[in-house]
Order: structure tokens, then sequence, then C-alpha cells
């Protein structure tokens, strides 16, 4: 028999006085594997976390971590990464993790043990003794992670990770967790960076108003949703004119960002749809091409939930 | 685990040169500054300046300004004027602390022969003069004052016979040629004043200024330090230590551990000053004086922690925190002492841990209290600690659900 789920989230339903915020919640998450949860603000993310760290009664269902039900105690088979940056700033690095090490509950000689294996893992190596105050935001994140990850917990939540971190330090960040992840963590993952959780994760999910629908492995989602299909998005020198407009939105385009940039999820041949923006005269910047990804997904489901996925039921 | 708490706090303050003067160096400094300014004004060296007019020219007149000029706790601003109004100007511009006219005869009883001219932000020292003069007039010009109460007397009992005006008017004349230290020695004082307790009232003083410091002291830096637990629940820090087997309550538990530490030696250097400069006798009353300073850092320690657990942002906090330790320290006698107060000052001024403290340590240091007298001021302190503490436990574990 192999090792517990990092995670097991079953019928989970939770509320606030009489204001239910999840509803029915089920998640399970393997060690070694990342799980991505997307939702816009106020879908019921942050109330998750917080039933699964055990800061919530939930109203009814059952959280299992690392084969442990939920209970005081059992949270240490957590580690945290909030969104923001939990350290000390006046401390150095190594006395942030000395710190938060005694903090989870591990001796001053498994502590200083743990620090030696998450340095290797987060490469943190070289600056050591510096004061966190000091650091570029992607070795902050970087302090962030290893800090949670001392006392070697079955389930790590990540709480947007990657904000506000250049792409080299995101690159470095984003080798930091799949590292973790291949060391048999098993990672929750909340983020709004789509094309990132579409890379690294192994399963996603959607919350919507308290309800995680779909879920499943990114491709296999988005092979449901968009089945053959491929999205065209077309950006202009200027804001599009009422006619080029008309044109764009009959042929099933969409405005996507301030009125110089359109997108359409189509099975239309290419060719026939820049030959008809042609020859409406349309000055056209760019025409890109794509497969449909995670973004366009959550795009679809916050306009039309529930009619995505009609007729599969991923 | 708390002592990892008590590290970060630790290494947060002596990494912070602002913080640590303001812990350390700003205290014992207003203590000096206290004590030097109210060791003063409780000694009888109090030097006031007078300005007088003289309006009469008699010859008693004359004995009495020469009098005050000659009494060496007056100090008698310029020249003695001729009018009322040149002393009145004086005293309004600040010149003088108190104005003395000399109006006519001192045996005048249709009016009061002295008006002493007084500004209003200054009446204690008009009431200091006020009795003075009267007690400079019994003591050096007896003679005037008898003649004054003659007449008196005189209106009461119906005229002198011929027989005892010569009599009267032979005294008077005797008392006018008597000196001062005849004066004194004949006929003692109605009033005379003692020091009670074992030093002089400087050192009452003392005492008192260096626990209404210490308290003050501590509520203020308690509550600047107590703040930084806000700062850790906006940067996510108590939300990645919640998770732990600690919960949140390590980090009020380790805050409470280092205030209560940071504040014993923080009261430690106001009594080393007491001590070496002002001869509090600490060493003395040692064990006494920790057992209090303990139970008085736990308080402000206490009604810090569940301040700053029940605000939700910092600046809410820096302003709560001002409020709470302005009225605590002026209604809990750090400012003024509480029998100055009104009743219902003194009685609100018991829920404050200024009053207790203060009261601790000037029993143990003035009136030489022993364990069982202060036993209810130490109580009253660690009651409040394990009320604010708990209260902060409470609130911080609530605030984790939302």
């Amino acid at each position: 028999m192999g090792s517990p789920a990092a995670l097991e989230v079953c019928d989970l339903s939770a509320c606030y006085g009489d204001h239910e915020i999840l509803r029915r919640i089920n998640i399970r998450i393997e060690r070694g594997e990342i799980f991505g949860l997307f939702g816009q603000n106020g879908a019921g993310k942050t109330t998750l976390i917080r039933a699964i760290c055990n800061r919530l009664q939930p109203r009814a269902g059952k959280i299992v971590i690392g084969g442990q039900a939920i209970r005081p105690g059992v949270s240490r088979q957590i580690g945290l990464v909030p969104q923001e940056i939990a350290l000390y700033p006046h401390l150095t690095i190594l006395e942030n993790l000395q710190v938060f090490g005694r903090l989870s509950g591990l001796s001053a000689a498994a502590t200083k043990d743990a620090i030696g294996e998450v340095i290797k893992h987060t490469a943190l190596a070289d600056r050591l003794h510096e004061r966190v105050e000091v650091l570029s935001g992607g070795w902050k994140r970087r302090v962030n992670i290893a800090a949670a990850i001392l006392h070697r917990p079955a389930l790590l939540i990540l709480d947007e990770p990657m904000v506000g971190v250049d792409i080299e330090a995101r690159i470095t960040l984003q080798n930091v967790i799949l590292k973790l992840r291949d060391s048999g963590v098993g990672i929750l993952l909340i983020t709004h960076d789509l094309q990132q959780a579409e890379t690294l994760c192994t399963q996603v999910g959607f919350l919507h108003k308290g309800v995680i629908a779909p879920q499943g492995a990114p491709r296999a989602l988005l092979d449901l949703a968009f089945d053959g299909q491929h999205e065209i998005i077309i950006e202009t020198e200027l804001p599009v004119s009422a006619t080029d407009e008309a044109v764009l939105r009959e042929r099933g385009f969409s405005a996507v960002e301030g009125g110089q940039c359109w997108s359409v999820i189509s099975n239309s041949p290419l060719h026939e749809i820049t030959a008809h923006l042609e020859q409406s005269g349309m000055a056209t910047k760019e025409i890109r091409f794509r497969k449909p990804g995670l973004d366009s997904l959550f795009l679809r489901l916050a306009d039309q939930p529930g009619t995505v996925f009609e007729g599969h039921r991923p | 685990m708390i002592l990892a708490m008590l590290r970060v706090m630790t290494l947060g303050l002596l990494r912070d040169r602002g913080a640590l003067v303001l812990a350390f160096v700003l205290p014992p400094a207003i203590f000096v500054i206290f004590a030097s300014i109210f060791s003063a004004t409780t000694s009888d060296k109090l030097d006031l300046k007078v300005a007088v007019a003289q309006l009469s020219s008699t010859p008693a007149s004359q004995r009495l300004e020469d009098a005050l000029r000659q009494e060496p706790t007056f100090e008698v601003t310029g020249p003695v004027r001729s009018n009322r109004a040149d002393v009145e100007s004086l005293v309004k511009q600040g010149a003088a602390d108190v104005g003395l006219v000399i109006r006519g005869e001192i045996d005048d009883t249709d009016a009061a022969p002295l008006e002493v001219l007084i500004e209003p932000s200054k009446l204690i020292a008009g009431s200091i003069v006020s009795g003075r003069v009267q007690e400079l007039v019994a003591r050096r010009l007896p003679d005037l004052l008898l003649s004054r109460t003659a007449v008196t007397f005189q209106s009461v009992v119906g005229a002198f016979t011929p027989e005892q005006s010569a009599r009267l008017a032979a005294a008077i004349e005797a008392g006018a040629r008597v000196s001062e230290q005849q004066v004194s020695t004949n006929a003692p004082g109605l009033v005379a004043t003692a020091s009670v307790g074992s030093s002089g009232s400087s050192g009452a003083t003392v005492s008192y200024y260096a626990g209404a410091v210490a308290i003050l002291f501590l509520l203020f830096a308690s509550l600047q330090s107590a703040a930084t637990l806000i700062e850790e629940r906006n940067s996510g820090i108590i939300d990645r230590i919640a998770v732990g087997p600690g919960g949140s309550a390590v980090v009020v538990l380790g805050k409470l551990l280092f205030l209560t530490i940071q504040g014993v030696i923080q009261v430690g250097l106001i009594f080393i000053v007491a001590q070496l400069v002002y001869e509090v006798d600490v060493i003395k009353r040692l064990d006494l004086w920790l057992l209090i300073t303990v139970a008085a850092a736990l308080g402000a320690s206490g009604l810090a922690l569940a301040v700053a657990t029940a605000c939700t942002t910092k600046q809410q906090a820096q302003t709560v925190s001002t409020f709470v330790v302005l009225i605590c320290s002026a209604i809990g006698g750090s400012m003024v002492p509480r029998f100055m107060m009104p009743e219902f000052l003194q009685a609100i001024g018991r829920f404050t841990p200024n009053t207790w403290a203060i009261e601790a340590y000037y029993g143990v240091f003035w009136r030489h209290e022993t364990l069982s007298d202060v036993i209810p001021e130490i109580v009253s302190l660690v009651a409040m600690a394990v009320v604010g503490t708990a209260f902060a436990l409470i609130v911080s574990r609530r605030r984790l659900r939302f």
C-alpha cells in the first residue's frame, strides 16, 4: 500500500454565520502532485485554506492530511506560504529559518539539519547571512517557501507564490516548486497566473461561488472544453472603429483589453478569418494563433458557468 | 517555541538603535528631569521673586520693608515701587512671581494693610508668600502684631484702663527692641513643622517619581513593542505560525516574556540612577523591588498585548496606545500625585497599573513596607497581566478565522 494522499477534502461545506461559502468541496492531492486552485476574488479560496489549516470549523465534510483527519496538531503536516512575505525583515535568512524551524516544533538540532536540506532545495546558501529586508523580491519569495518546508510537511500550500517577481526569479521559483514536487510533497497552488499553472500543475480546479467545477488534469479539461478549437488573438494599431468592431463581433471576437486586443475561440480556419479582416481594411498590428489555455477556460467559466462542459462531466 | 519568539523580539530591538534609545536611555533621562524638578519643590529652598510696592511712609511700614529685604527666602525684584500699577505690571509680564503691596499700617483693622498680587497660574506661589509674610511679621515685628491685636481686643472687651494702656505701650515698645533670636526663644510660634519618615522630603519625592516614571515607560515601551503583533498579522507571519504546533498563542506568550524582560531592564536602569544619584536604597530592598518590577512589567505587558490584538491597523494601535499611556499616567499618578485629584478620579485611577506600581514602590522605598504590605499592589498588577494576556490569546485566535 502506497503512502496516504497529501490532502483529501471530502464533501466539505463551510459558512460564516448563515452565509454558505463552500459547498460540498472534494479535492484529492497525492504526494508529488501539484493541484492548482483558481477562482475569482470572493470565490472561497481563502476560506478553503482556513478550513484545511484547521482555523475554521467546517459545517460538514472531512479533511485528511497525510492520512490523518484534521484536528489540532495535525496541522503541523502543513507548510503554509502566505501571499505576503511572511518573514522577519530585520533577521537574516538563516535566523528566519532557525526561528521558523523552532516554531514549527523542531528541536534545535533537527532545525539545523532541516536548514541544511532546505537551502539545497531553494538555493539560498549564497546569502544566508543577509537580512531579509535587503533581498530582492525573488529571493524573499524563495525564503518564504523555505521557511514553510523545514518540518517536511506532507502538504505545502502556496498562496500566490510568485507575485511581483521578475521573469528570471519566476523561473527559479518554478524550479524550486518542481523540486519540492519531485521530493514527494503534495502542493496546493493558489494562483491567478494560469499560464504558469498550466506548466506546473498536474491537476487544476476552478472554484466558483463556493463550488469546485470543473477539476482535472489541465490538458484533459482543455480538450473537453475546446475540443479541437483554436484561439485567434488580434491586436490593432489603434482602438477599432465602430465598423471594425461590428466586423469583429460578427466573427465572434470579444475585446480582451482596451479595445485594441480581440480574441475568438473558433473552429474556422485561420486563413478564412484573416482574409475576412483584410477585406474589411482593418489595420492589424499582430495576429496570434494558439491552442486555448487555462486562461481562456477561466474566462469562459466566469462568463458562462455551467455551459462549458455541457454533455461532459470532467 | 516561546524562546524563538523571544529571540525575534530581542534581535529586533538590538538592531533598531532608535528603539534601543527609547527603551533604555530615555526612561532614566526623564526620571532625572522629574526628580530634579520635584525634589527641588519639596525642599524649603523655593526661591520666589517678589515685587514690592510701598504706599505708606510710616516708620512701621519702613521696618516691614527692611524685614522683607533681609528675608533670605524672598528675592525682592528691583527697587521698591511707589505705586501698585508698577507691581501689577511686573507680575503680569512674569518679571516677578508675586507682587506685595504695603498699603498702610499693620494695626489698621479697617482694611488689610498688605495685598498680595497673584498671577492665576501661580496661585500656590501667592499662598506661599502670604503665609511667609504673616510668619515674618510674627517673628521679626511682634510689636506691630501686638498693636494690631490690641485694637481688636479693645473693640471686644471695651476701653483699657489708663494703667492697662500704659502697660500695653511698654510691652509694644519692648517688643520693638527685642531681637529676633529672643522672640523665637521666648515665644514659640503657633505652628511648628516636622518631616516624617527616615530622610528628607526630597527622598520621598524621588521614590515617588522613580515609580511614576518607571510605570509610565513600562506602558509606553510595552505598547510600542506589542504593536509588532499587528505587523506580524498583516505580513502573514501569524498565519504561518498558527499552522504550527504552538498556534498563535506562541506569538502572544513569546511577546509577553520579551516585554516583561525588557520592562525589568528598563525599570532597573531608572532605579540604578535613583540609587546612585538620589540615594534611594534599592540594593537593601532588592528582593521586593524585583517582585514589584516583574509584576508591574507583566501588568503593562498584558495591557499592551490586549490593545495590540484588539486593534486592526498599526495606525489605530498608535492612536489607542497614546490615549492609554496618557490617560493611565494622568489618572494613575505618574504625572500628578493622586492625593491632589478629586475623589472620583482617584477611584478610577485604581484601574490603572500606574496606581498600584507607584503605591508599591513608594511603600517599599519610603514607608519601608514589607512584603505583606505590598501584596495587594502586586496581586492587582498580576491580575491585570492575566486578564490582558487572556484577552490577547482569545482575540488573536478568533482573528485567525476571519
